[in-house]
């Protein structure tokens, strides 16, 4: 396998008004760190998910790889090459190369465009992708599954799960080597969930794509992401394998997520890791290790400063210090 | 058993649409006990939502009730008039929404807010504000007193959804509706809220009634689950024999489907092969049929109601 995105140590920071009184006094202009340092890798063919509650910064991490958020720091390599930034630091990648499906099916599509409009689109940017909009845009329509029928239909005609398949299509249609997907099964069901995902399974295999995935459902993570990202506040606190850890979750923040995801066995008894306290805001960062607040095992030194990277052969890494054996 | 609160009886409602009516919920029968919590799974298009409208009597302009009642208290809801129903809206019946940060006002504080849906009681904003604070409180909300200055964006996802409980359960109701309370949250606390509405029912008793397709979130909090599918119910029962024991083969696919009870990693995830029947143009016999495994020729002609006691199945096969 060939490395597709490399990311080290990306930061976005986003300015925060503060009233009257910031623009009066430019020393009280304050800002939130969205992304606080993340790396990670994708290679060709394997997909990433990214676990985290929502305002974790998952979604600005994909906004800043596709250049739709600026970048305060970092590097982010794709398929060997750095990336430039524009000067408002703004990443800018081949567009083409980098698909990304958004979070909201239906939103994400233009309401005044039919299907094949909307799947003609990126044929029509990138005419050397196709001769024949109109057939390329059927064509991708199929790989989807979707039949001919659905060509003419408006967004507002489609179910949530249809609408999901032509987010995927109009993605796959700019023949991309890296797919980021915004939550692509959040608010669907159990049943179309599995067709959404074998579907990107398949492709993957088809079509060789790195897969980045953003979502919150654990139990779609064990089945279709080599690897994971356990991000909170803007970090990753563990990474690595997904089996590994699942397996054996390092950091108290993962053991306590993959505790605390609810069985459909109404005997189970859950062995669950009570966290106490709030999630903090942005705002006001915590000095040290951000779990800090709500973590189980905390001593002096976690609220100091924070933990550096452990690891085991780059297979499985964590920033804690006092990690689960 | 005591009277029910909520009693949902043959409740039938339909859409009118270009394509002509479309038949949203059909037969459908829900009996809510005081102080139980009763929970209502099935994928998006079952009904679900028609449902908690026609409950609080907000359905959209181009519905039509086709028949049935909905008694609260006894009460026929669908028989009030609008005066009469809008002083039993959040005062004896109260709603979560989904997503918390939408349902709260973005420029007023808390407090603000909290004060505001108390207009109808002729206190001091000294006592209102008290009883905001208080109801924070038992939300398990730090500082109450604090956060009343706050505004929604200054709380994170897991307490704003505890500042709109503590605003529903203000005034005490007999009746919470949550419609999908915790899809916005991460799973350590998406468990917090359910342990926190299972403590508040205990100590408001009131009857809450939970829509969600997060199957294990229904299994940990509910003690009965009613399954919906294409506008009627196919399963219904105590939580532990429909998720133990499922009978109606919809739910049976359901629960295979879950990603979580399959043990080995796979890239083949099961699936429900077909798709929902068209509303406007329903097949005649079973809903499900079309896919089904087992059905039979009776299948295709008749309708299986809805039967067998306090573990209710609407199925010709398995229903036996």
């Amino acid at each position: 396998m060939s490395e597709l995105l490399k990311v080290s140590d990306l930061r976005v920071r986003y300015p925060v008004a503060g009233g009257m009184a910031s623009v009066l006094d430019r020393n009280r202009r304050s800002h939130v760190d969205v992304v606080h340092g993340v790396s990670l890798n994708i290679e060709r063919g394997e997909t990433l998910a990214i676990v985290g509650e929502s305002g974790s910064g998952k979604t600005t991490l994909a906004m800043a790889l596709c250049g739709l958020a600026p970048v305060l720091g970092g590097e982010v390599r794709f398929d060997g090459m750095a990336l430039s930034k524009n000067k408002d630091g703004y990443l800018q990648p081949d567009r083409r190369r980098i698909a990304l499906m958004l979070q909201d099916p239906v939103g994400s599509l233009s309401p005044r465009m039919t299907v094949r409009k909307l799947l003609g689109e990126p044929f029509r940017i990138y005419p050397e992708l196709s001769d024949d909009p109109d057939r390329s845009a059927l064509e991708v329509l199929s790989m989807v599954g979707l039949s001919a029928d659905f060509a003419d239909r408006y967004p507002h005609q489609l179910s949530g799960g249809q609408a999901r398949r032509v987010g995927l299509a109009r993605a796959l249609a700019q023949k991309p080597d890296l797919l980021i997907a915004d939550e692509p099964t959040a608010g669907l069901d159990v049943s179309i969930q599995g067709e959404v995902l074998n579907l990107l399974s398949d492709l993957q295999q088809e079509l060789g794509l790195g897969i980045m995935i953003i979502t919150h459902n654990l139990n779609v993570v064990r089945h279709v992401a080599e690897q994971m990202a356990i991000m909170y506040l803007g970090r990753f606190l563990e990474q690595g394998l997904s089996e590994l850890v699942f397996q054996r979750p390092r950091h108290p923040y993962t053991a306590a997520l993959l505790a605390a995801n609810p069985s459909t066995n109404p005997d189970a008894v859950p062995k669950r890791i009570d966290l106490t306290g709030e999630v903090p805001s942005l705002l006001q960062r915590p000095n040290g290790c951000e779990f800090h607040t709500r973590c189980p095992r905390v001593q002096a030194e976690c609220r100091e400063r924070f933990p550096d990277r452990e690891s085991i052969n780059g297979k499985q890494a964590w920033n804690c210090f006092h990690a689960l054996p | 058993m005591t009277a029910p609160v909520l009693d949902i009886r043959d409740l039938s409602v339909s859409y009118d649409t270009d394509r002509g009516l479309l038949r949203a919920l059909r037969n459908i029968n829900i009996p809510i006990s005081p102080g139980r919590i009763v929970g209502i799974v099935g994928e998006s298009g079952c009904g679900k939502s028609t449902l908690i409208s026609a409950i609080i009597r907000l359905l959209a302009p181009n519905a039509q009730i086709d028949g049935g009642s909905i008694l609260f208290k006894e009460n026929d809801l669908l028989a009030l008039d609008p005066e009469a129903m809008r002083a039993l809206r959040g005062v004896e019946i109260s709603m979560v929404f989904q997503d918390p940060m939408t349902s709260l006002n973005p420029v007023m504080t808390i407090g603000r807010q909290m004060t505001d849906i108390q207009y109808r009681d002729n206190r001091s904003k000294a006592e209102k504000l008290a009883r905001a604070t208080r109801l924070l409180e038992r939300v398990g909300i730090a500082d109450p007193a604090e956060q009343l200055n706050r505004y929604p964006h200054h709380l994170s996802g897991g307490m704003r959804q505890r500042v709109a409980i503590a605003m529903a359960l203000m005034t005490e109701p007999a009746l919470l509706i949550a419609d999908e309370p915790t899809t916005a949250l991460d799973a350590t606390l998406e468990v917090q809220i359910i342990h926190r509405l299972q403590q508040l029912q205990r100590d408001f008793g009131c009857a809450i009634l939970f829509i969600s397709h997060h199957l294990g979130v229904i299994a940990e909090l509910c003690d009965e689950v009613v399954v919906m599918y294409a506008g009627e119910i196919v399963e219904s029962g105590a939580t532990r024999d429909v998720f133990l024991t499922p009978r109606h083969p919809y739910t049976r696919k359901l629960l295979e489907c879950d990603p979580a009870r399959i043990e080995k990693a796979t890239r083949n995830l099961p699936v429900i092969a077909g798709k929902l029947p068209d509303l406007v143009d329903l097949p005649d016999g079973c809903v499900f049929r079309t896919r089904c495994d087992v059905s039979i020729e009776l299948c295709a002609s008749e309708r299986p109601p809805l039967e067998g006691g306090d573990h209710c199945t609407a199925c010709h096969v398995t229903g036996q």
